[in-house]
Order: C-alpha cells, then sequence, then structure tokens
C-alpha cells in the first residue's frame, strides 16, 4: 500500500537528499585531498628547486 | 479561427509552445516563462550560448497568428535541418549530449540560472555537432536549492551510458526500450557486481536506488559550491566513460578485408561521384552506409547528409571523423528493417523515422541483398520503401551470384528464387524510371540512376 502511494511522488523532488549527501561526500573526497596535495607540497618544496640551482 | 497549428510535441511545458504557421515554426513564450526569459536575455547567457554555437539562436517577431491571452513573446528559432532522438545516436553522441547539457548548465549558473529540466530531447546535431535547442529551460537560480533537473540527467543521460559502458546494450537499444530514461534501481540490476566498486557509481546509482520513492521534498539548504561540484564531478565521470561495444563490428574493415578489391571501389566512386554532378542533390541520405566512404564523399558537394547504418561501430567511426572535421553528415544508428516508429503520447509527440526522411537523394549501396537475403524482405518492399525518396535514388544491384548474397542465402536458398535482375527491375520501375545504368569494374555488380515517377 506504501508503495504505490510513493509512485505519486513528483520525480523531480526524490533526488534532494541524495544531491545532499552525494556534495557531502564529494566535499570530503576535496578536504582530503587538499590535505594530500599540502603534504606533497611542502615534501617537494623542501627539496631544492633544479631550476633556482642552476640560477644560482 | 485558429490560423496556426501547435506542434504535436509541445504541451508538456508549460512556459509557452512551438506552433506551426504558414510553413514556419514559432515559438510563444507564456506570460509566466517572462521573468525567467528576461534574465536569460538581459544576462548576457543567450549571447554567449549562442555565439559559442551550444544553443540554437532565435529571432522575436511580432506575431499575432494567435490570439492567446497567456502570451509574452513569440520567437521564431533557427532552423534545424534534421531533427534526431537518442534511440538513434551512438555512445558518443549521447556522451557529447550529456557534457553540453553541462557546460550549458555551468555557463547557466554563472549567469545565476539553471537548467530546470536535462534530457537529450533537448539536443540535436547540426551535422555531427550537438547543439541545444530548448530556449526555455532556463530558470532563474535559487542557490538554497540542490539542482531539480539532477535525477532527470542521471537516468536520460549517465546511466544509459554506464549501461552501455558496463554490459555492453547499446544507446539506441536502451532507448528503444526506456525512452525517457532508466531509474536507478533498475540501472543498479542491469550494472555487474564489479560496478559497485566504483565510488561515482555508489553514489550516483546505487545511492539513488536505495532512495528511490523514499523521501520527500528536504528542507537542508544547498549551496552554490555544493552544485558545482556535483557538476563538476558528473563531468568528469561522463568524460571518461567508454563505449564497450568498440572492437566488435561486424563491418569495419568491410571493404579492406573483402574480396571487393580496389578496382571495385575505385570504379564505383568514380561512378557515383559522376551522377551526382548530373543530378546536384541539395540533401541526400546513405542508407547503409558502412563507414561513411559515400557519405563523405556526398558531404562535399551536398549540403545536409545523413548517415545511417545499424552497425554501432562503424557509425562511431563516422562520427567522430565527422565531428573532427566538422563535416556536413548526421551519423544515426538505425536498423532499416525495424527503423522507429511514431512516438511519445498518443505517438504524435516524436514522428517515426521514415516520416522524418525528405530528401532530394536516397543512397542505396550494397544494401538491398541485405534487405531481401537477410531480413527475407520482398524486393516489391524494398522499392515500395525507397521509394521515400523526394526524387533520386542511387542503387546498387547486387546479383545472385555474388559472393556476399551467397554468404547471406546459406542456410536460406530459396529466398533466391525471387531474386534476380529481373524482378529487381520490374520491383522498382513501379516507383521509378531508370535514368542511367553502370556496371562497377571488378564485379558483377551494377548502380542505377532511378528518377521517382
Amino acid at each position: 500500500m506504501t508503495c504505490a502511494f510513493y509512485l505519486y511522488i513528483d520525480p523531480g523532488s526524490g533526488s534532494y537528499l541524495v544531491q545532499m549527501i552525494i556534495a557531502a561526500v564529494l566535499g570530503g573526497l576535496f578536504f582530503f585531498k587538499n590535505i594530500w596535495w599540502k603534504i606533497k607540497a611542502f615534501f617537494t618544496r623542501s627539496k631544492p628547486n633544479p631550476s633556482t640551482k642552476k640560477k644560482e | 479561427m485558429r490560423t496556426y497549428q501547435q506542434h504535436p510535441s509541445s504541451f508538456r511545458d508549460p512556459s509557452g509552445f512551438v506552433f506551426e504557421s504558414a510553413g514556419k515554426l514559432y515559438r510563444q513564450i507564456n506570460l509566466s516563462y517572462a521573468r525567467h526569459y528576461e534574465s536569460l536575455m538581459s544576462s548576457g547567457l543567450y549571447h554567449l550560448l549562442t555565439t559559442q554555437g551550444w544553443m540554437i539562436s532565435h529571432q522575436e517577431v511580432e506575431s499575432d497568428t494567435n490570439a492567446s491571452s497567456a502570451r509574452f513573446k513569440t520567437i521564431m528559432p533557427q532552423f534545424i535541418p534534421f531533427i534526431t532522438y537518442p534511440y538513434e545516436w551512438i555512445f558518443e553522441q549521447l556522451q557529447d549530449a550529456a557534457l553540453l547539457t553541462l557546460k550549458v548548465m555551468k555557463t547557466a549558473m554563472d549567469h545565476n540560472m539553471i537548467l530546470k529540466d536535462a534530457t537529450p530531447y533537448n539536443i540535436q546535431f547540426v551535422g555531427a555537432q550537438a547543439v541545444f535547442i530548448d530556449t526555455l529551460s532556463f530558470e532563474n537560480y535559487d542557490e538554497l536549492q540542490p539542482w531539480i533537473a539532477y535525477r532527470q540527467f542521471c537516468e536520460t543521460f549517465y546511466f544509459p551510458l554506464l549501461v552501455e559502458q558496463y554490459t555492453g546494450l547499446e544507446i539506441h537499444k536502451v532507448f528503444a526500450a526506456y525512452p525517457e530514461g532508466i531509474d536507478a534501481s533498475t540501472t543498479a540490476s542491469l550494472l555487474p557486481g564489479k560496478a559497485r566498486f566504483n565510488i561515482g557509481n555508489w553514489l550516483h546509482v546505487y545511492l539513488s536506488a536505495s532512495f528511490s520513492g523514499k523521501e520527500r521534498q528536504s528542507k537542508i539548504e544547498f549551496n552554490r559550491r555544493k552544485l558545482e561540484r556535483i557538476m563538476q564531478d558528473l563531468h568528469q565521470r561522463i568524460t571518461s566513460l567508454k563505449p564497450r561495444t568498440k572492437s566488435k563490428s561486424h563491418w569495419k574493415n568491410y571493404y579492406a578485408e573483402s574480396i571487393l578489391n580496389n578496382k571495385y571501389l575505385s570504379h564505383k566512386q568514380e561512378v557515383i561521384s559522376g551522377l551526382l554532378r548530373k543530378i546536384d542533390p541539395h540533401s541526400a541520405i546513405d542508407l547503409g552506409c558502412n563507414e561513411g566512404i559515400f557519405s563523405k564523399m556526398l558531404a562535399k558537394s551536398v549540403s545536409m547528409v545523413v548517415a545511417v547504418d545499424s552497425d554501432a561501430p562503424s557509425v562511431s567511426n563516422l562520427y567522430s571523423e565527422a565531428k573532427k572535421d566538422r563535416l556536413n553528415i548526421i551519423p544515426l544508428c538505425v536498423d532499416l528493417a525495424n527503423p522507429p516508429g511514431d512516438a511519445g503520447f498518443y505517438n504524435s509527440e516524436r514522428k517515426s523515422f521514415t516520416n522524418r526522411i525528405s530528401f532530394d537523394l536516397v543512397l542505396a549501396l550494397a544494401l538491398v541483398h541485405h534487405l531481401c537475403i537477410g531480413k527475407n524482405l520482398p524486393l516489391e518492399k524494398v522499392a515500395d520503401f525507397l521509394s521515400l525518396t523526394r526524387r533520386w535514388l542511387i542503387i546498387e544491384y547486387v546479383p545472385p551470384g555474388d559472393e556476399k548474397v551467397l554468404e547471406l542465402a546459406r542456410n536460406k536458398p530459396a529466398l533466391l528464387d525471387d531474386y534476380t535482375e529481373d524482378t529487381f527491375l520490374r520491383s522498382f520501375q513501379r516507383y521509378f524510371t531508370v535514368t542511367d545504368e553502370q556496371a562497377i569494374r571488378g564485379s558483377e555488380r551494377k548502380l542505377f540512376l532511378l528518377d521517382k515517377k
């Protein structure tokens, strides 16, 4: 009975919660990727840069 | 009295409707859509989309053809020479249509608007370039809301592409079965188990499938950055999809591998280019185009060419070439023995494939034996079908002794009894006059130029 009721929900409204979750997960991934880039950047920066070395 | 005819495919959108008056197509914009239309035009969005060639342009016209009280404005949209539908497209065409939709959506967001719907029926092809055709799809953007058309976008673009990538079920067949797209639960049941191990599939397919029918409009607030992230994610995922069927063509290398030698092919090209000079058509359709050797030849002198084949990988090759070189060819994947019929509500929203065909020239090369022997269609029926040309038919007659015919007739030799040059000519002369007839060197085959009676 409940199933039949839900069939009449406007298709456009059904994806709101899903989009909330997707946005949250993607936001989380973005956050961790950012940290990863920062760590990577930290280690690459600490190495002597070959191009600057040449100039010196 | 009404002097206009509302277009049978235009009644679902309350923002306006398309109508025909004196042989031209117009679109009425209703008062209810006025403020969105004003934003589209004044924000610079319309200008940007049309100058980039992403959306069709239109002209506002002073029209009193319909005395509708709901009327705000009337526009005359840019003419689209040949309308096609996703159940005639290949994977790459749907993929390009999806990416264009996302691009239009992103541009709209930059101008504080969004797309209120997202379906492949809002995309058409001019040559091999996808173009957005629904001027009335834009709405002012409310940043607190997620994308109203997200689900529709997934069901009609993303999921069919995923299904082809994972199962090999081709786009035109997916849309023949699901003209309005595949919902998340059905997609989830079609995808193989390994699809679960992909975070994109998990988010867009399995999550949606587990929620289907279990929620109502949420009151949680959304924002622009979140929506941009979803758009970007969809864009990346769709860009990286690939059709699984790519390597399995029956027809690839048809000319390279068959006994049909170079002499045959070059003479055939020579004869056809001579015939084309003689008849000088403005539009042409190449039925059974294979990889489009002759469609490309047509495109050099004919302003509009449609190329049709039932083999998706062949169509795909032609499409990528036509797209790259900006050729005036619309490649389509259609089984001529079972072309798409009238579809949609009242069978009148979308015309059948056959009823959309109106070309000066029909090219039917190495086709007739596939229909007659391969699909058991009598020559009389084939002649009747090909008389859908506006005037000319160039047809290749493949004799019963031909290697390809014998191959097709191996298990049904009885079909060869009625497959003779005599029956061929008798059948076609019912509808056509023979204007020219030339044997193709290096084979027993013949080319006929026929003029419709």
